[in-house]
C-alpha cells in the first residue's frame, strides 16, 4: 500500500513542512474603492510530524487555526503554502487512484454529531456509504460495519442501524460518527472537538472509546480541543496553537505540569474543575484573541502576554527545543 | 430571604404519543443575592423548568400542578399584562445560545436601547447612555455598540446578552447554559464577569448547566435534576464535597481532571428513562451500580446534612458508595443488565 516500502517504523507517517493557509475575506466597499483584497492567515508556517500510532492533541482557542490545520491534514482544504507528506508521499497532486487510497487511510471525525450525519439516511446507509465510495469489495461490508460498531461499544446494533439520526442521543450519534470513520480501517484520524457538543456524563464514554481504539488499532491521531483536561486522557503529546502558529509542543504530562509558553500557562489555569475550593485568581492573560486580519508584529501573543517586552514586537520567536522533546516559541524561556 | 420559591412544580408536554411529564414535582428556593445552579444532562427538564419561570413556554407545554412564587405571588398563571410587567423588569433571561438572543439585522446597541425605551420607560437619549454603561459593566468597549452581532466573537455576544438581561435592574436573572459554547479561556472570563457583577449588584441568579465545574465556580447552592425530578440539593460545598446520590457521584466521577492519574474515566452508562412511561420507584435505578430491591418501589427523600437532601435509600452510606464509585469497574455493565 505504502508509496515507499523503504520507510523505517520510526519515519513519520505525517510530516507537515511549513504549512500556511490564507483565506480571502469579503471585500467591503472601502476595500473595493482602494483596490484592497483583505485576507486572513488562519495557519501560518506550521511544521510538525506524527509517527504511526502516536496521538497528538492540538489545543487553543477558537480562531487559533487548529480546525483549519486538521482539515489540511486530511486534505479537505489545500494549504496555500508548504507541504503535507503522508507516508512518504506529498498529499498534493495525487492521481485519482492514489487520492482514493489516501482518503481510505486518513479520516476525519466531526465536532457536531447532530450535523455530521445526513438526516434523511438511516444509520445503516451512513455507515455503508464510505465503503461504497472507497470501492471496498461488497462482501467485506457487513463484517466491517459490525466490527466498527463493536469498537465504539454500541449495543443492540440492529435496532440502531435502522434508526434515523433524530432518534438517537448525542452520545450514540458521536459513536456512529466515529464508527463511520473506522469502517475504512484508517491509519490516521483527525478528531475535531469530538466531545464538545456532548453532556459531561456522556463525554467520558466517548473519550474512553476513542482512547481504546487509538491504542488497539495503532492509529496516528490528532485530537483537537480547547480543553487540556480532555486532551490529557487521549494524547501523549500536546501542541498549543495561537493565532495560526505553534507556540508549544511537548509530552502532555510536561506541558500540563510545567507549561513553558505563557499562553499554555493560561490554558492550564483556565481548565474548569469541579472543586469548590478552587482559585478564583484572574487568568494570566488579557482580553480576547486579536483580530487575525492584523496580527501583532513579532510574537503574535504579545499584546495579551504578561511577559511581553519591546523585543517581542520586533522579533518573532522561533519554535526551539528547550527540554527533552519539549519545544516552545518564546524569547523568555531557557 | 426567599425571592423565588418553586413549590411542587410539574410541567407537561402534550405529544401525539401521550403526555410527558418533563418536570415532575420539583421544589426549591432562590434566596435574594444568591446564585443557584440547576445541573443535569440533556432532557432532564432543567431548561423546561426555567422557561416556565419566564412565563414563556412552547404551545405544547402546560402546567401540571404546583406553584412558582416570586416575591410571594404565584406567577404561573399571570395575565398577559401583568406578565409583561414582570418579564425583563423583574425577571430576565440569558438564553443558551447568545446568537439567538440578538437579532442579526440590528446593531447590538440599538437592541439594548430598544429594551430600555420600550420596556423601561427610558428616553432614547438616556437609553444611549445606559447602554454604554451596561457595556462597560460587562467588559465591552462602548464603541462596539455600533456593531452587528456577527461582528462579535462568541464571548462578546455572551457578554452582550448578559448586558441585555441586566438592562432594567431585574431582581432575578435566569441564565440557561451561559458559557456552554465557549472556549475554556473565554468561559473563565465570562464567569469571572458574572461573579463580579453578582457581587457588585447583589444579583440573584438561577443558572442552568450540565457542567458541575461551572456550578463549583459560581454557585452558592445546587439542585441536581434527573429525569424530571430533583435527586439531590444542598449548599454547593456540601453537595460537591459529599455527593450523596449515585447520579451526582457519577457526574462528579465522569469529569476529566487535570491532576491525578489519566486513568479511565467512568461514564454513567445507558440513558435516562422514557418519560412517557417513567418507571416506578427510582428513575435512576437502571443505570445505578448501587440499586437494591427497595429502589423499585419508593424513593425516600433523606436529609443527609445541613440543608442537604438526596432522593436515595442508600444516601446514609454515601461515603462507602463514593469510595466504590471511584473504580471504573463499578460503573461498567450496569445499564446492560
Amino acid at each position: 500500500m505504502s508509496a515507499l516500502d523503504t520507510n523505517t517504523p520510526d519515519a513519520p507517517l505525517i510530516d507537515v513542512q511549513g504549512v500556511s493557509r490564507r483565506f480571502d475575506l469579503n471585500r467591503s466597499m472601502g476595500d473595493i474603492l482602494k483596490g484592497r483584497y483583505p485576507t486572513v492567515d488562519a495557519v501560518s508556517d506550521v511544521s510538525l510530524s506524527l509517527r504511526r500510532g502516536e496521538a497528538v492533541g492540538i489545543v487553543g482557542e477558537s480562531g487559533c487555526g487548529k480546525s483549519t490545520l486538521g482539515r489540511i491534514l486530511v486534505k479537505l482544504i489545500p494549504p496555500s503554502g508548504g507541504h503535507v507528506v503522508f507516508d512518504g508521499e506529498p498529499i498534493a497532486g495525487m492521481d485519482r487512484k492514489r487520492e482514493l487510497a489516501f482518503r481510505r487511510r486518513a479520516q476525519l471525525v466531526f465536532q457536531n454529531p447532530f450535523d455530521a450525519l445526513n438526516a434523511h439516511f438511516t444509520i445503516r446507509r451512513s455507515l455503508y456509504e464510505p465503503l461504497h465510495n472507497a470501492k471496498i469489495p461488497v462482501e467485506e461490508h457487513e463484517e466491517r460495519v459490525a466490527e466498527a460498531i463493536r469498537m465504539v461499544h454500541l449495543p443492540t446494533a440492529e435496532h440502531i442501524l435502522d434508526s434515523y439520526p433524530h432518534q438517537l442521543s448525542g452520545g450514540q450519534l458521536q459513536r456512529i460518527v466515529l464508527a463511520r470513520a473506522l469502517v475504512l480501517r484508517p491509519e490516521f484520524i483527525v478528531a475535531d472537538e469530538p466531545v464538545s457538543m456532548l453532556d459531561v456524563s456522556v463525554r467520558a464514554g466517548i473519550l474512553n472509546v476513542f482512547r481504546q481504539i487509538q491504542r488497539d488499532m495503532g492509529l496516528a491521531a490528532v485530537f483537537i480541543s480547547h480543553d487540556l483536561a480532555l486532551v490529557r486522557y487521549v494524547c501523549e503529546r500536546t501542541i498549543t496553537m495561537y493565532l495560526g502558529t505553534v507556540v508549544e509542543d511537548g509530552p502532555t504530562s510536561d506541558v500540563i505540569a510545567n507549561p513553558l509558553h505563557p499562553y499554555t500557562r493560561a490554558l492550564v489555569a483556565a481548565v474548569p474543575v469541579p472543586n469548590v475550593d478552587q482559585s478564583h485568581d484572574p487568568l494570566p492573560i488579557k482580553g480576547g484573541i486579536p483580530d487575525a486580519r492584523n496580527p501583532p508584529s513579532g510574537c503574535r501573543f504579545r499584546d495579551r502576554c504578561p511577559l511581553a517586552e519591546a523585543r517581542c514586537a520586533s522579533e518573532r520567536p522561533v519554535l526551539r527545543e528547550v527540554r527533552a522533546a519539549h519545544k516552545v516559541a518564546c524569547h523568555f524561556v531557557d | 430571604m426567599t425571592l423565588l420559591s418553586i413549590e411542587d412544580l410539574s410541567i407537561e408536554y402534550v405529544t401525539p404519543r401521550g403526555v410527558v411529564r418533563a418536570v415532575d414535582g420539583i421544589s426549591f428556593k432562590v434566596p435574594r443575592g444568591k446564585v443557584i445552579g440547576v445541573v443535569g444532562e440533556s432532557g432532564c427538564g432543567k431548561t423546561t423548568a426555567v422557561r416556565a419561570i419566564t412565563g414563556v413556554m412552547p404551545s405544547v407545554a402546560r402546567f401540571g400542578g404546583g406553584a412558582i412564587r416570586f416575591k410571594g405571588e404565584d406567577i404561573s398563571n399571570l395575565s398577559k399584562r401583568r406578565l409583561r410587567e414582570v418579564q425583563w423588569r423583574q425577571i430576565s433571561y440569558v438564553p443558551q445560545s447568545a446568537m439567538n438572543a440578538l437579532d442579526p439585522v440590528w446593531k447590538v446597541g440599538k437592541q439594548i436601547e430598544e429594551v430600555l425605551v420600550k420596556r423601561g420607560g427610558y428616553t432614547w437619549r438616556d437609553a444611549r447612555r445606559r447602554a454604554a454603561e451596561l457595556f462597560d459593566m460587562v467588559g465591552l468597549e462602548s464603541k462596539r455598540l455600533k456593531d452587528y452581532p456577527h461582528q462579535f466573537s462568541g464571548g462578546m455576544r455572551q457578554r452582550a446578552s448578559i448586558a441585555l438581561a441586566l438592562a432594567l435592574d431585574p431582581d432575578l436573572v435566569l441564565a440557561d447554559e451561559p458559557v456552554t459554547a465557549l472556549d475554556v479561556v473565554i468561559q473563565r472570563q465570562v464567569l469571572d464577569t458574572l461573579n463580579r457583577l453578582q457581587e457588585e449588584l447583589q444579583l440573584s441568579v438561577l443558572l442552568v448547566t450540565h457542567d458541575i465545574s461551572v456550578v463549583a465556580y459560581v454557585c452558592d447552592y445546587v439542585v441536581v435534576m434527573y429525569a424530571g425530578q430533583i435527586v439531590e440539593q444542598g449548599p454547593v460545598q456540601e453537595v460537591l464535597n459529599r455527593p450523596s446520590h449515585p447520579y451526582t457521584i457519577g457526574l462528579y466521577n465522569a469529569f476529566p481532571e487535570l491532576s491525578g492519574d489519566a486513568h479511565d474515566l467512568s461514564p454513567i452508562e445507558g440513558s435516562p428513562p422514557d418519560l412517557l412511561n417513567p418507571p416506578e420507584g427510582c428513575r435512576f435505578r437502571a443505570r445505578c451500580p448501587f440499586a437494591i430491591a427497595g429502589c423499585e418501589t419508593v424513593q425516600p427523600v433523606l436529609e443527609v446534612g445541613d440543608n442537604h437532601r438526596a432522593l436515595c435509600h442508600r444516601a446514609p452510606e454515601a461515603e462507602a458508595l463514593r469510595e466504590k464509585a471511584r473504580h471504573t469497574e463499578t460503573w461498567t455493565g450496569v445499564a446492560a443488565q
